[in-house]
């Protein structure tokens, strides 16, 4: 890795920090609150400029396409996440996902500094990956995953303004213990039956359990506010599912071109179908059904950790496959 | 009756197909709903856990430990996608999917063909989203400019007298036909595959032929297989020079069963041998066996494969094992022994393709290895309609990204002069806000453009609209009957 490029990563990497305190910051103090999130938003969209030159940097210095180990699509999601959010606030003019979206992409460069070097330098590639139909591919699924984070988050605030507090906290410890087992997955031995045990229990227990705890508010909503974050979060999905549909359908055509079979139920293949057919659930919930905001917000947090399992669970979580990004301990 | 999509279903001529009958279960969209999350949830499981039809059942023993893999295996979960309760899901969302699609997604295109309609103030008032607000310019010209603002940001509009009627992403209409079509034909592409197509994947030795009559193919099967059959003439590996492998290649000949040679092509990973609907992949790639002679004596040995290297291991006597490892086609071969006192094996020779050593009495002559291609194979038949419905599919989905936007006028003239009172409302089914947040803009840069009313009305200066939608109060407006556009 060169020193330019190292100086742009970490340049993005600051950014993501700096713009969620800042964003952290404005709420503390009344006076300046409008112009610090305009900072915020600025200091963020510094980072999303630099890392989209780290990533072209990357690709020079490699001469390939600079996706091709967990450590790039790390970059690449962080990238899509602080992308994101920057257009879904110019179009809506919401500043709060900020916070959200920085620590999202703060803990993701975070994660990627923390991999061992070899997944950090840049490897040459095995035999299945040397394909054009990998740079089609894989973007196309890592900026849908942002999406669905973003969309999560979104819910989050949702149920925030609507005062469904209970489930609000419900939702916030699920999506926290499903990074701890991710990262003691990564970083740590315990044995990857606890940390499946971790997630999927606290998965379930605890987007059951913020559903069934949509009945209870506490104080008076603020229906605009959570009117406005239900509709961001549909929006990341609207623009994450069709990207989705892309990754998943040209890495069937890859594997049909590469392989001979357009499926062969690989696990990550199957997760992210899996994914898919949950936010198809979602769509018709929506579309068709008219379910509340609420309960809306509920199911796309479990996407959130159905896509978070689907991006980094299956690695980290010893789930293997044609798909892991390599062993790392 | 204030949208369009609220208009009586039959003065569409549309009328449900399936609503009474045995089939009206397999219209729900609640089902489709619970189908989808069931499926979901069942491919979960399948892809923790390791399948047995893919990876093998040593796999599952290794993570599971013998005894729970027994329990998984009869649990049905070491091969859920063969379980009947997992066909059964696909056959009733399959139903689902075919009567949902007839009965509630194609009929919906008819809306596509209905005109806009106009609405006055009073329905307007009852939108979801409304507002209205009053200017200093004649009705005529507030309605141009209400028009060209509407088309600015890409909305078709249509006038009639004072009413104004505008549409946005009406293609989005498409999207749920167009996804649908699509699902509908993967299903009948992936059908017309598994009847009549076949697939396999055979490790072939240099040398050897690949015949497709072990092939998998489903049991209501009524294809037909070829007779004939795949000739290795060459395989190797090409490497990196840090010496992982990059790239394998084979040579390959179509041979008729008389051994006339048809067809001849090199196949590497990503680009596939094809003939007569017949796909060959290169798939894997090894070293599978060593000959060597001894004293003039040719023997050939297995090789194992040993991360990087591939050895053969030939005990001598009770304690000693001559072993032979093997790093790449080219590369000479290296002879160890070992025995159980020394730490490690100790390198002997170092022999090239081709040379002999003598190790005491013996003389041993590296002759060569014998390299194994893995060959992947299958004919596809409905492959042009799954890949149509994958064009289908991914167009579908993009169209419902786009959100489908109504907005009505009504202006009408107030008491003063030059002045008019519009009223403005409309929905959006899939971004709600934002297209608030749109209609708010175009009422703020009216108000701005436009001369203030002459009659004062009730808008609030400290108040701007953006934040309070509906403060301005709607004059007192003849109503006016619209059902003559229905
Ligand atoms: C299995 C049975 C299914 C049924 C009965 C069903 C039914 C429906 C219905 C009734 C609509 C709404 C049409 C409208 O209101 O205009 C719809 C829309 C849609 N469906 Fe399905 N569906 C099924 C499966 C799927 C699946 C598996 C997908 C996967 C992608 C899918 C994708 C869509 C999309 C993208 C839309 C358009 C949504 C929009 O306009 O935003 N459907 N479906």
């Amino acid at each position: 890795m060169s020193d330019f490029q190292l100086a742009l990563t970490n340049t993005a990497g600051v950014s993501s920090v700096a713009s969620f305190w800042v964003f952290v910051a404005s709420n503390g103090v009344k006076k300046y609150h409008d112009k610090m999130l305009k900072v915020g938003s600025i200091v963020m969209a510094i980072g999303f400029v630099a890392l989209t030159l780290a990533i072209i940097a990357r690709g020079v210095e490699a001469q390939r396409f600079p996706l091709a180990n967990l450590y790039e699509s790390l970059l690449w999601f962080a990238w899509a996440t602080m992308g994101g959010y920057l257009a879904l606030a110019s179009a809506y003019g919401i500043r709060q996902l900020g916070w959200l979206a920085a620590m999202l992409a703060a803990t993701m460069f975070l994660y990627g500094s923390w991999l061992p070097a070899n997944q950090q330098t840049i490897t040459p590639l095995v035999p299945a990956l040397v394909s054009y139909w990998r740079q089609i591919h894989v973007p196309p699924l890592i900026v849908s995953y942002a999406m669905f984070f973003l969309s999560g988050l979104s819910s989050l605030l949702e149920l925030y303004h609507a005062k469904r507090k209970v489930s609000l906290g419900l939702s916030i410890g699920t999506i926290f213990l499903a990074f701890t087992a991710i990262g003691l997955g990564t970083f740590t031995t315990v044995d990857t039956k606890w940390l499946q045990l971790l997630f999927v229990g606290a998965s379930l227990g605890g987007t059951i359990g913020a559903y069934y705890t949509l009945k209870m508010t506490r104080g008076e909503p603020n229906v605009k506010q959570a009117e406005l974050y239900d509709d961001v979060s549909y929006r990341a999905i609207a623009i994450g599912f069709p990207l989705l549909t892309i990754g998943i359908i040209t890495g069937g055509l890859w594997a049909n071109h590469a392989w001979g079979t357009y499926w062969s139920w690989d696990p990550k293949e199957s997760m992210a179908l899996v994914t898919w057919l949950s936010y198809a659930a979602y769509i018709h919930l929506r579309i068709h059904h008219e379910a509340s905001a609420e309960k809306l917000s509920v199911v796309s947090v479990a996407g959130l950790l159905l896509t978070l399992l689907t991006y980094l669970g299956f690695n980290s979580l010893g789930f293997g496959g044609l798909h892991s990004y390599g062993k790392l301990k | 009756m204030t949208t369009s999509d609220s208009h009586p279903k039959q003065s569409l001529g549309f009328r449900p197909v399936f609503r009474n009958g045995p089939l009206a279960i397999f219209a729900s969209v609640k089902l489709t709903i619970v189908l989808l999350s069931l499926c979901a949830a069942t491919i979960l499981v399948g892809a923790w856990c390791p399948q047995e039809a893919t990876v093998g059942q040593e796999k599952v023993i290794e993570q599971f430990g013998e005894e729970m893999a027994v329990n998984l295996h009869n649990w049905g979960v070491t091969d859920i996608f063969h379980t009947p309760f997992f066909l059964i899901l696909i056959a009733l969302l399959s139903m689902n999917m075919v009567v949902g699609s007839f009965d509630k997604v194609f009929p919906k295109l008819r809306l596509l063909k209905l005109p806009l309609q106009f609405f006055g103030p009073d329905q307007i008032a009852k939108m979801p989203f409304n507002t209205s607000f009053a200017v200093g310019a004649s009705p005529a010209e507030t309605l141009e400019k209400l028009q060209i603002k509407l088309q600015q940001r890409g909305f078709k509009t249509v006038v009639h007298g004072n009413q104004l009627a505008a549409e946005f992403g009406k293609i989005g209409r498409w999207a749920p036909t167009i996804t649908h079509i699509g699902l509908l034909s993967l299903l009948l592409g992936v059908t017309i595959t598994s009847w009549t197509g076949f697939s396999g994947f055979k490790p072939v030795r240099l040398g050897d032929d690949l015949s497709f009559q072990d092939s998998e193919h489903s049991k209501q099967w009524v294809g037909k297989l070829p007779t004939w059959k795949v000739h290795v003439d060459a395989t190797r590996r090409e490497d990196y020079e840090s010496g992982e492998a990059k790239q394998w290649y084979s040579d390959l000949s179509v041979v008729d069963p008389k051994g006339k040679v048809l067809d001849k092509q090199q196949i590497s990973v990503n680009t596939p041998l094809e003939y007569q609907g017949v796909d060959v992949y290169q798939s894997s790639w090894g070293l599978d066996q060593l000959i060597v002679s001894f004293n003039g004596r040719e023997r050939t040995l297995d090789l194992r494969p040993m991360g990087k290297l591939y050895a053969a291991f030939l005990p001598l006597d009770e304690e000693t094992v001559l072993i032979m490892s093997l790093r790449n086609q080219t590369l000479p071969m290296r002879l160890f022994a070992k025995r159980p006192e020394w730490e490690a094996p100790k390198l002997i020779s170092e022999i090239p393709q081709g040379k002999t050593v003598k190790l005491g009495a013996v003389e041993i002559k590296y002759v060569r290895p014998v390299p194994v291609t893995g060959l992947q194979y299958k004919s596809d038949p409905g492959l042009p309609i799954t890949y149509t419905a994958f064009g289908f599919i991914i167009l579908g989905v993009m169209l419902a990204a786009i959100p489908f936007r109504h907005v009505w006028v009504s202006v009408s003239k107030d008491g003063s002069e030059a002045g008019s009172t519009v009223a403005i409302g409309g929905r959006s089914k899939k971004a709600k806000v934002g297209f608030e947040r749109l209609v708010t803009n175009i009422v703020d840069s009216m108000q701005k453009e436009l001369p203030p009313p002459v009659v004062a009305t009730a808008v609030d200066p400290e108040n701007g609209l953006s934040d309070n939608l509906t403060l301005a109060q709607p004059a007192p407006l003849p109503s006016r009957s619209t059902e003559s556009n229905v």
